[in-house]
């Protein structure tokens, strides 16, 4: 029998290899989605005259992780006095090595599974730089790296005491190198969901939590004794995450029924976010086990393939994701309808 | 005059309000130098005027809004450099050290909200 020397694995093929779970398969079934990946963003910029994403954003093997970790010294400038390099000993600091922690777990998280080499796909450096300012109450990324404040010891603690708000950052990253979703109204709330999903995802992988026992809390921990609240969101039920006094409630909402139309927050990105953030907690209550597996799966994939448009509305994002679900699982199988019945609940049209 | 400083965004998405009535002459004569010191003409005097002004904006910083008087400016936290940042810290300083029971009459802070 004449074996072809190389050849093209067909798509049917890899959909099933990108279904092996085993763990002896994990490497081929990476290798088997990240394949896919190429073909069937080369068959949509083919069918769509859409450019196909370069080949070095899919990597079959990812490399190590390189972290440095810097000191802002409660000054404003980036990136700070270096204090941890990557394999360095860990500091005296808390913060220094929350966040050198929380940038392997999210570096293993996207290589496990997904077979993403970092951020950009190809091996970017990742930096962070703790106590930047003073009291301050955020974490942000800049485009180029994560920023961590202090807290006000108020209301927050310090921003690297969850490692789902270390994953959020990062995730923004990941989207700036993919769909480069842009920041404002649904796109922008999209972009944050996509923080929230893959922050959620990283603090799940890390303790091994499945959908079902997981909080799906983003940014738990990190509220003060005197806050009335469990963390800033709830995916599981948006607009629960604290109700207190001095902060007021949770303004997130659950469906569209609910949609928040504001100027501030740049088109209160972080408030309708609930909606696709609830979406994706459905899909994986829905299949149970790991949220990274099958779920997580549908949503990377639908985030970094190339068909996705800047300007996603909930609406072209939630279609998207039913035809991830159907290319990768096929058509009318339970993960296929458990994506379109998710996006139902929370009533975004499709 | 009165300043108000909203503060909106972050990844926490919750808004806080800093605000300082200066009505003495001696109030007057500490904040107006300070309001002056901004080029109100040259920024943007609403969000979504700042969000065409500053594309490619930065995930989960904070976006503010300041009033004084008649004047209005919007800017992005990565802007809020110079003239205005001491704007923003003075009235913040003012309105914190004044609902802390300082000597800041007509200062306010609201604390989230």
């Amino acid at each position: 029998m004449h074996v072809p020397f190389c050849s093209i694995v067909p798509p049917y093929l890899l959909r099933r290899l990108a279904l092996q779970d085993a763990p002896e398969f994990s490497s081929a079934a990476n290798a088997a989605r990240n394949a896919l990946g190429h073909v069937e963003s080369f068959q949509a910029a083919r069918a769509r005259a859409v450019p196909a994403l370069p080949p070095g954003l899919r990597q079959v093997k990812p490399g190590p992780v390189n972290r440095t970790v810097f000191d802002a010294g409660d000054e404003e400038t980036l990136p700070g006095r270096m204090v941890r390099e990557e394999g360095g000993p860990a500091t005296g600091d808390a913060a220094a090595n929350e966040a050198y922690d929380g940038l392997g777990h999210t570096h293993r998280l996207y290589a496990d599974a997904f077979g993403r080499d970092s951020v950009d796909g190809r091996g970017l450096k990742l930096d962070a730089t703790v106590h930047f300012g003073r009291l301050y109450d955020n974490a942000f990324w800049n485009g180029t790296q994560m920023v961590f404040g202090d807290g006000d010891g108020d209301v927050f603690e310090r921003f690297t005491k969850s490692v789902s708000v270390i994953g959020h950052e990062l995730a923004h990253g990941v989207t700036q190198y993919s769909a480069g979703l842009a920041y404002r109204n649904q796109a922008g709330a999209l972009n944050e969901s996509m923080s929230d999903v893959f922050g959620a995802l990283v603090e799940q992988f890390v303790k091994n939590q499945s959908a079902g026992q997981a909080s799906w809390l983003i940014g738990e921990g990190l509220f003060t004794p005197k806050v009335q609240g469990l963390a800033l969101r709830s995916m599981k039920a948006p607009g629960t995450a604290y109700d207190d006094d001095v902060l007021g409630k949770d303004p997130q909402p659950d469906s569209m029924d609910s949609y928040v139309r504001t100027s501030t927050d740049n088109g209160g990105v972080h408030i309708n976010s609930g909606i696709p953030n609830r979406a994706f907690y459905l899909v994986a209550a829905a299949l149970g086990g790991r949220a990274w597996e099958a779920p997580g799966r549908i949503w990377y994939e639908t985030l970094t393939n190339g068909s996705l448009p800047s300007a996603a509305t909930f609406t072209v994002f939630a279609r998207a994701t039913i035809r991830v679900a159907a290319d990768l699982f096929g058509p009318e199988t339970r993960e296929h309808d458990a994506v379109r019945a998710a996006w139902e609940t929370v009533k975004v049209k499709v | 005059m009165k300043i108000k400083v909203e503060r909106t965004g972050g990844i926490a998405a919750m808004t806080r309000v800093w605000t300082v009535d200066a009505q003495t002459d001696r109030d007057l004569s500490h904040w107006q130098p300070i309001v002056e010191a901004c080029p109100w003409d040259a920024v943007p005097n609403t969000l979504r005027a700042a969000a065409v002004a500053f594309e490619a904006p930065q995930p989960d910083r904070f976006i503010y809004s300041i009033t004084a008087g008649q004047r209005r400016a919007a800017l992005p936290e990565q802007a809020l450099t110079g003239p205005w940042r001491i704007l923003v810290d003075s009235a913040r300083a003012a309105a914190e050290e004044s609902s802390g029971g300082g000597a800041s009459p007509g200062a306010d802070a609201n604390g989230p909200a």
